[in-house]
């Protein structure tokens, strides 16, 4: 049995997570230049503590979740509300739960959890009618671990968590015509939100007035400002563009080096690698993160159930929405967010929690061992 | 644990699937588009940007040079001033003790501590050292902007203040005190018209300043004087470095060889600051004595003159009055101040005794006296009779019927039988005129105006002098093309009679007529009149030692073209002969003498000096205005040349007196004090010298 689950594991998932993570580490000891408040050996020890998680769930039948999936939300829930509560503000929002010397963000953890309770609900009422109430029962799932979220306040996980919902009920077969509908009221509501945000900044809840600049200087920058955010998108792309099509050379980019990139071993650790390892490098991270998110839809594919399924689903679009996003902040076609580029980005709560996604996918895999049988 | 065995809707070729994957690579398709437009198509213009942050090019300011008189007499110097500033980097750490600086700091210098809000408005209007801002608020704005950089929190303040507050930098990190040199003139009106001054660099130079490594912002420019003419010696080479620096502004490393800053050589000038002073004075007293006496009001206030040694060229004073307070610039050059100067009449702004030409009047009777002498027009004993008027027929085209002139001598009783010698001593107008233009049968041919031309340029007459002062004029002697051309009219006979006496068309600067007053005292050698003494590094060594230039000996060097018997132009050149300058400075030696025009000025004279007076006629738009310009009283402009002493002169002085009527009071006065003082001085100097 134990030998058969081996087979089934999927090392070379497994392998392209190494990578990026050995790679995510010699990018950040770059990109440090000088930076003392960041280790880069606490990063080594959330990159081992997440690569041995990913081992051990290959003992796991992820068949367990299906039980421990309520347990899993409502525990969550009562952590951010604890966190709402208690919680240590540090960067201006009560994001940090500290266990011992590690800080953790449950709003990491809490996407992983919403994935398999997500899938969970699609799976259970796949054979019901896909109604509006199928539909809003599912939002209402969504929203109860969102609006905590938002009272952080944490906007970009907030709207990670809202992408995550409307890619799964897009897998779980909503009725087109529900998808028009959702589509307009969406547009509604963006639309509201921008006009609102404009016009009277200060009574929009949920958002500090930093995101809120930060929407208004990508859509309307300050050709003046000489910090902040414009500032620091500037310097991004300034990085990117500089490394042309070999790069400066590892531990050479000047932008880097002299620190005029900012927060660049996590939001802006693309340019970093950019400028350093050119369109070359850039490519190739682009490459193996794509084949890492295409492995999971494989994985996802192959998998046993619709449950199965939908969890790697679910993580495959976390990963794509992450990098996704995190390298369009860094393109300049997005504005900035906290959003870290996967495996690759500084941060602890993060790279465990990807690794913990990595696992669960690895779950739906070493359990998919019939099937390969067959094929 | 049912749910777990639904049917895999995802497995194979689920539609939504192929829904997610098409959203996927058309994302990933587009961000490779514009991973490639950033960094392969626009990478170059990246990469400026990214050097133009870490490039940084930093200059410092090298030191001008000094000026000193010929006795090390300082006349331009670099003085300080000091700014108190903070570097925020240097700060302390720790928020409160930052807070301790700030106040200890707002006590000393009394700026307060917090003053004025933060906002988008006031941080564009601000500037450093010109804000109302408190301390924190223009660390604050430093820290964004360059934190390694000290910024200017009190400026321009007292050494005394500067020196506290260095004391006590120690115990206030981050606090300290940045010098900017600035010029100081400390003889300032009495020879701001050789130093000149200094203000920014001009728009039109700015691209070749900046390339030679000039701070457009902070480095001066010559605007005038010396400072202007011998602006590349003295201004000496910036310090630059191309350094790489950090997003703090912190440098890390020099990108190219460092070049250290050269500081500007010093020039000892050949200039004798006393004797610039009595110069002056011997002017303004003069003008001031017959303003005085005046009955119909101010006579002139200005002036110019100079003083030379005629065997070097060493200028020991010029002197142009009214002039300007060249201290009044240095900082900044105050608007209103440069407006008063700028429409002055008196056109305080030029330097007179060379930028400003006029017509000499009878100093300019030595160059027909030497060119008649020379053409042996006449002989030098040979008497030309001056009744006191002549008449003479005028013609200016072969058609023209005619009109008669009348041309008098300023004595109208006439001089009666006059010698060459005579001629100069008593300034006799209808000799020169006669010799100059001919006069029937007593002179068949003069000199004519074409012989007079060579003779006017062979003495310095019609070009540069060459002195190291920018803007220099350079006279005019007619030529009959010059006339035909300019004035549409054939040359005259009477305006041959004019230039034989300096009038009429021909204008000259006081540095010309010093010139050839010079080239007289010295037998005929024309020196290059020169301001500069000695160059030297700036530990005071020399680096260019005094050696006099001579433009050439009028004896020696063939400089008058020879026009054969039809006046046409021969290419051949001949030299003056050595008996006709000897009588020339026998005639003038006859002027400071008793019946001579220069009598009066010269009475007692001890240094046998020679002298040449002149009153020249003229008509310019101030004296037009004034409707002084009546046909048979122009006003007139005084002039005297004088050298000192006769056997071997070493000292020859001009001086030009503006609307000074009489040559042979209002100038010859200042000319006899300006040769008595230089002879007490040297026997001053001469004294100190044996004591030491």
């Amino acid at each position: 049995m134990r030998q058969e689950r081996w087979r089934n594991f999927d090392f070379w998932l497994f392998g392209v997570v190494i990578i990026l993570c050995f790679f995510g580490i010699v990018m950040i000891q770059s990109a440090l230049a000088g930076n003392l408040e960041v280790s880069i050996n606490s990063q080594i020890l959330y990159v081992s503590i997440g690569l041995v998680f990913i081992l051990a769930c290959a003992f796991f039948d992820y068949h367990y979740l299906d039980s421990l999936a309520n347990i899993m939300y409502v525990g969550i829930i009562l952590l951010l509300i604890a966190l709402r509560l208690f919680g240590t503000a540090a960067f201006g929002s009560a994001r940090w739960f500290r266990i011992g010397p590690i800080s953790l963000q449950p709003s990491e953890f809490a996407k992983l959890i919403l994935i398999v309770r997500l899938a969970k609900y699609f799976a259970d009422h796949d054979n019901d009618k896909h109604d509006l109430m199928w539909i809003i029962k599912s939002f209402a799932l969504d929203f109860g671990i969102v609006v905590f979220i938002l009272l952080q306040p944490n906007m970009s996980t907030s709207i990670v968590m809202v992408v995550l919902w409307f890619s799964m009920i897009w897998a779980s077969g909503i009725p087109i015509k529900s998808l028009v509908l959702l589509g307009i009221v969406g547009i509604f509501v963006v639309i509201g939100l921008l006009v609102w945000i404009f016009v009277s900044p200060e009574t929009v809840p949920f958002v500090q007035e930093y995101q809120l600049n930060r929407v208004r200087t990508f859509i309307a920058p300050d050709p003046d400002a000489r910090y902040g955010d414009s500032y620091n998108i500037d310097q991004a792309v300034i990085s990117l563009g500089s490394g042309k099509l070999f790069g400066q050379g590892y531990g050479n980019g000047t932008q880097v080096q002299l620190r005029f990139l900012k927060v660049r071993h996590t939001d802006f650790i693309f340019s970093a690698l950019g400028q350093e390892f050119g369109f070359i490098g850039a490519m190739l991270v682009i490459i193996v993160l794509s084949f890492m998110v295409l492995r999971i839809i494989h994985i996802a594919r192959n998998a046993p159930d619709f449950f199965g399924a939908l969890i790697c689903y679910g993580i495959a679009t976390l990963f794509f929405f992450q990098m996704v996003v995190n390298m369009g902040v860094n393109l300049q076609v997005l504005p900035v967010t906290g959003l870290t580029l996967p495996f690759i980005s500084y941060g602890g709560s993060s790279t465990m929690a990807l690794a913990m996604g990595i696992g669960l996918v690895e779950c739906v895999a070493v359990s998919s061992e019939k099937k390969n049988e067959i094929t | 644990m049912n749910s777990g065995q639904n049917e895999n809707k995802l497995a194979g070729r689920s539609p939504r699937l192929i829904g997610f994957l098409i959203v996927f690579f058309s994302v990933m398709l587009f961000y490779v588009y514009r991973l490639f437009t950033i960094q392969i198509i626009d990478g170059d213009y990246y990469l400026d940007l990214a050097d133009e942050n870490r490039i940084s090019i930093v200059q410092e300011q090298t030191k001008r040079g000094i000026i000193y008189d010929r006795n090390g007499i300082v006349l331009a110097r670099n003085t300080a001033t000091y700014d108190i500033t903070i570097t925020p980097a240097d700060l302390p750490e720790d928020d409160g003790d930052t807070q301790e600086v700030y106040r200890k700091l707002s006590e000393l210098i009394d700026i307060p501590v917090n003053n004025g809000e933060i906002n988008d408005e006031t941080v564009r209007m601000y500037s450093e050292c010109n804000t109302d801002f408190g301390i924190s608020q223009v660390v604050y704005i430093a820290s964004s902007l360059s934190p390694y950089n000290a910024t200017g929190i009190r400026c321009d303040v007292s050494k005394e203040l500067a020196m506290i507050v260095q004391e006590k930098a120690a115990e206030m990190p981050g606090v300290g005190v940045r010098m900017n040199s600035i010029r100081e003139y400390p003889t300032g009106y009495s020879t701001a018209e050789i130093i000149g001054f200094l203000g920014p660099i001009p728009e039109m130079m700015q691209d070749e300043m900046r390339e030679k490594g000039f701070l457009l912002e902070s480095d001066q420019y010559g605007y005038a004087g010396v400072e202007s003419s011998l602006q590349d010696i003295l201004s000496g080479k910036n310090s630059r470095r191309v350094v790489e620096v950090d997003v703090g502004g912190l440098q890390t490393r020099d990108l190219e060889p460092p070049r250290e800053a050269v500081p500007g050589y010093n020039i000892m000038l050949t200039i004798d600051v006393r004797l610039q002073n009595v110069m002056r004075a011997a002017m303004i007293d003069t003008m001031d004595f017959y303003n005085r006496v005046s009955v119909t009001g101010i006579i002139t206030e200005d002036a110019a003159g100079i003083a030379m040694n005629p065997k070097t060229g060493e200028v020991l004073a010029m002197v142009s009055e009214p002039s300007y307070e060249n201290n009044r610039m240095t900082r900044y050059i105050p608007a209103y101040y440069y407006q008063q100067l700028s429409v002055d009449q008196s056109r305080p702004l030029m330097n007179h005794a060379t930028q400003v030409a006029q017509p000499p009047g009878s100093v300019f009777k030595i160059v027909t006296g030497i060119g008649a002498m020379n053409e042996r027009v006449v002989a030098p004993d040979q008497y030309v009779f001056d009744p006191g008027s002549i008449y003479m027929e005028q013609r200016y085209s072969p058609n023209d019927p005619g009109s008669v002139q009348e041309y008098v001598c300023h004595l109208r009783t006439g001089h009666g039988n006059v010698d060459y010698q005579h001629a100069l001593a008593w300034s006799c107008n209808i000799y020169f005129n006669k010799v100059g233009g001919g006069y029937g049968t007593e002179v068949p041919e003069g000199l004519g105006i074409d012989r007079l031309g060579q003779y006017a340029r062979a003495l310095g007459y019609d070009q540069y002098s060459g002195i190291e002062l920018d803007g220099e004029e350079d006279g005019l002697i007619p030529t009959t093309t010059w006339k035909r051309v300019n004035q549409g009219e054939a040359w005259a006979t009477g305006d041959t009679y004019l230039a034989s006496m300096g009038q009429g068309y021909v204008t000259a600067t006081p540095i010309q007529v010093l010139g050839s007053f010079a080239t007289v005292a010295a037998g005929g050698v024309h020196v290059k009149p020169t301001l500069i003494r000695e160059i030297l590094d700036e530990r005071g060594n020399t680096i260019l030692p005094f050696t006099p230039q001579m433009h050439w000996d009028i004896t020696k060097d063939p400089k008058i073209m020879i026009y054969d018997e039809n006046g046409r132009e021969t290419d051949e050149y001949k030299t003056v002969e050595p008996w006709v300058i000897e009588e020339t400075r026998k005639g003038l030696r006859r002027v400071p003498q008793p019946g001579g025009t220069a009598e009066e000025a010269f009475a007692g004279d001890t240094h046998e000096s020679s002298a040449k007076t002149g009153t020249a006629e003229y008509c310019d738009d101030i004296a037009n205005a004034k409707g002084l310009c009546q046909f048979g009283s122009w006003p007139a402009h005084a002039w005297t040349a004088g050298y000192a002493p006769y056997n071997d002169p070493e000292i020859v002085v001009v001086v030009f007196v503006y609307n000074g009527k009489e040559g042979a009071y209002l100038a010859a006065y200042p000319v006899r004090r300006v040769i008595d003082n230089y002879f007490l001085l040297k026997e001053y100097d001469a004294e100190r010298a044996g004591t030491d």
